[in-house]
């Protein structure tokens, strides 16, 4: 269980979050909408410690992990994939999916582990040896789903994986997320992708201008006026 | 005319093969910790004279002095990346800030390390002989230092390659510098990333010091020419590209070797046509993206 309590954020004097508390529950999808520069990248980033907090505090199963270092968010289960995949492009698909066990203790298991996300991408096993910046889009995206599996994750933080992506592919994205939510894992997704993402997550906030105005089920927010004219263009 | 491309090729080798270690270790500092290392050829000075000092002092194999000298010539570089490269990371947010700062920084490191030495070992040119005796090879004669030399610095570079492309550390540096902020949320410690890469670099350029003194004299002026060498080569590789400066540093080898038989004295002046010309063609170097 994720649990965000009044996250306030500024960079330099400017303020960029207002009190944001957001929950999701364990193998809950939980989509986070908003327009460029709602502030959607700034709340992942204030959750996982990667930019501090002015105040506020961010909690997954009982421990506080904004204060946390990238190695223990990794160790304690959690998996971040940053706006725009960030793969290492001179490095192998292989190499890539190793690079999501680098925490010591995780690299030593990472056969079984590498062996676990061939099974969930089998198109990843078979181009191994590939060149990650030499894949196309939606390949790369998949490999950095996959990175982010490589350590096992009971909870993920997805930054826009639908971005620049084919329509197509991003049925197969979304296919793979929805797979995350049979196996427990909990997700925390930022789209603009409104109506598909909503028909994928269980519930939903909308963020503007740094606030969360709305949230509730996706059900319920597929039905609101304010969202159907604002996000749905309906 | 054989026998003369023989020596030639062999020649080019053996430079290019010291030009590929102090390349290698150049584009670790430029390529992961972003600094533009004007110090870097007196670590190639104290390496050579380490080697002199212990070898004539004490009698020590010049061979032994590259596991001697290997670890604090590292610790060193990791020491001075620790104490001054990381503040001024701290203070200078900007990285194209950092890097211009981070290179003055050097230049100063430049003088005093070479002052030291100067303090020390003096001005003139030192020399011992090792393994100077000639042996044969398909019918060229070159002395065994030489071809020592040339092997080593191949076994060192391909040691050096491998470990970058197969032990955790290596793949941690790989990430580093394709993309030092991803790197991070992987739990990669880019501090002591960039401070081991520094060290290495250091490190490298030490192990090229310690192979040169057993074929030439050495002199305490002698880091800024290979400086300038390593730099060529760096760019001429594609900044930071691993694989570019060791294919770099025996091609530039190679060439030098070929214009030294021609005329000595245009070797450097080559070099600089060559880099000119090639960034016109590929502005990036040859790996270069
Ligand atoms: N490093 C930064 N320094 C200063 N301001 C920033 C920085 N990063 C983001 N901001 C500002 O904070 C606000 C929120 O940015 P953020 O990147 O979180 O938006 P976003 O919702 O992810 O947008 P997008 O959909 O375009 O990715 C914007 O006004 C942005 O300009
Ligand atoms: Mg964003």
């Amino acid at each position: 269980m994720l649990k965000v309590k009044g996250l306030n954020v500024a960079y330099g004097g400017v303020q960029a979050l207002w009190d944001v508390s957001i929950e999701a529950g364990e193998g809950e999808i939980v989509a986070l909408l908003g327009a460029n520069g709602a502030g959607k990248t700034t709340l992942l980033n204030a959750i996982t410690g990667v930019i501090p907090a002015l105040s506020g505090e961010a909690e997954f199963e009982g421990r506080r992990i904004d204060g946390m270092k990238s190695a223990e968010l990794t160790e304690w289960g959690i998996a971040y994939l940053p706006e725009g995949g960030r793969l290492f492009p001179d490095m192998t698909i292989r190499e890539n999916l190793e690079m999501g066990a680098f925490p010591r203790r995780m690299w030593r298991e990472r056969a079984k582990r590498l062996r676990d996300v061939y099974a969930m991408f089998p198109k990843l096993r078979e181009r191994e040896k590939q060149l990650a910046r030499t894949m196309s889009g939606g390949e790369q995206q998949m490999l950095a789903m996959g990175r982010g599996m490589m350590s096992n994750p009971r909870l993920c933080l997805f930054d826009e994986l639908s971005y620049g992506l084919a329509p197509i592919m991003v049925d197969e994205v979304f296919g793979i997320v929805r797979s995350l939510r049979e196996r427990g894992i909990t997700v925390l997704m930022v789209e603009q992708n409104a109506y598909q993402t909503l028909e994928l997550a269980d519930r939903a906030y909308v963020l503007e201008n740094g606030r969360v105005t709305l949230g509730g089920t996706s059900a319920e927010l597929l039905g609101d006026d304010y969202v159907r004219k604002s996000y749905l263009g309906l | 005319m054989l026998l003369t491309v023989l020596n030639v090729v062999v020649g080019g080798l053996i430079m290019g093969g010291i030009y590929a270690l102090i390349s290698m270790g150049l584009s670790m500092q430029y390529g992961v910790a972003r600094i533009l290392n004007v110090s870097h050829g007196e670590f190639i000075m104290l390496g050579a004279f380490f080697t002199w000092a212990l070898h004539t002092a004490a009698g020590i194999n010049p061979l032994l002095c590259v596991a001697i000298c290997a670890p604090p010539i590292f610790l060193l570089g990791f020491a001075l990346h620790r104490t001054i490269y990381k503040r001024l990371r701290d203070v200078t947010r900007v990285s194209g800030l950092f890097e211009g700062n981070a290179m003055l920084v050097s230049f100063g490191l430049m003088f005093v390390i070479k002052n030291i030495a100067l303090m020390r070992w003096g001005s003139s040119p030192k020399g011992y002989s090792f393994m100077a005796y000639s042996v044969e090879f398909g019918g060229a004669v070159f002395s065994a230092n030489r071809l020592l030399v040339l092997a080593f610095a191949v076994c060192v570079s391909a040691a050096f390659y491998v470990f970058l492309n197969r032990s955790r550390l290596g793949k941690a540096i790989r990430a580093a510098s394709q993309d030092a902020q991803a790197a991070a949320l992987f739990g990669i410690k880019i501090n002591r990333v960039m401070a081991i890469c520094f060290g290495i670099g250091a490190l490298l350029a030490g192990i090229a010091g310690v192979l040169l003194s057993m074929i030439y004299q050495i002199n305490t002026a002698m880091g800024m020419n290979y400086t300038i060498i390593a730099i060529i080569v760096v760019v001429l590789g594609g900044l930071g590209s691993i694989p570019g400066s060791l294919i770099g540093g025996f091609a530039l080898g190679l060439i030098g070797s070929v214009v030294a038989y021609i005329e000595p004295s245009l070797q450097l002046v080559a070099y600089y046509v060559i880099i000119m010309a090639l960034l016109l063609v590929r502005p990036k170097g040859i790996l270069g993206r």
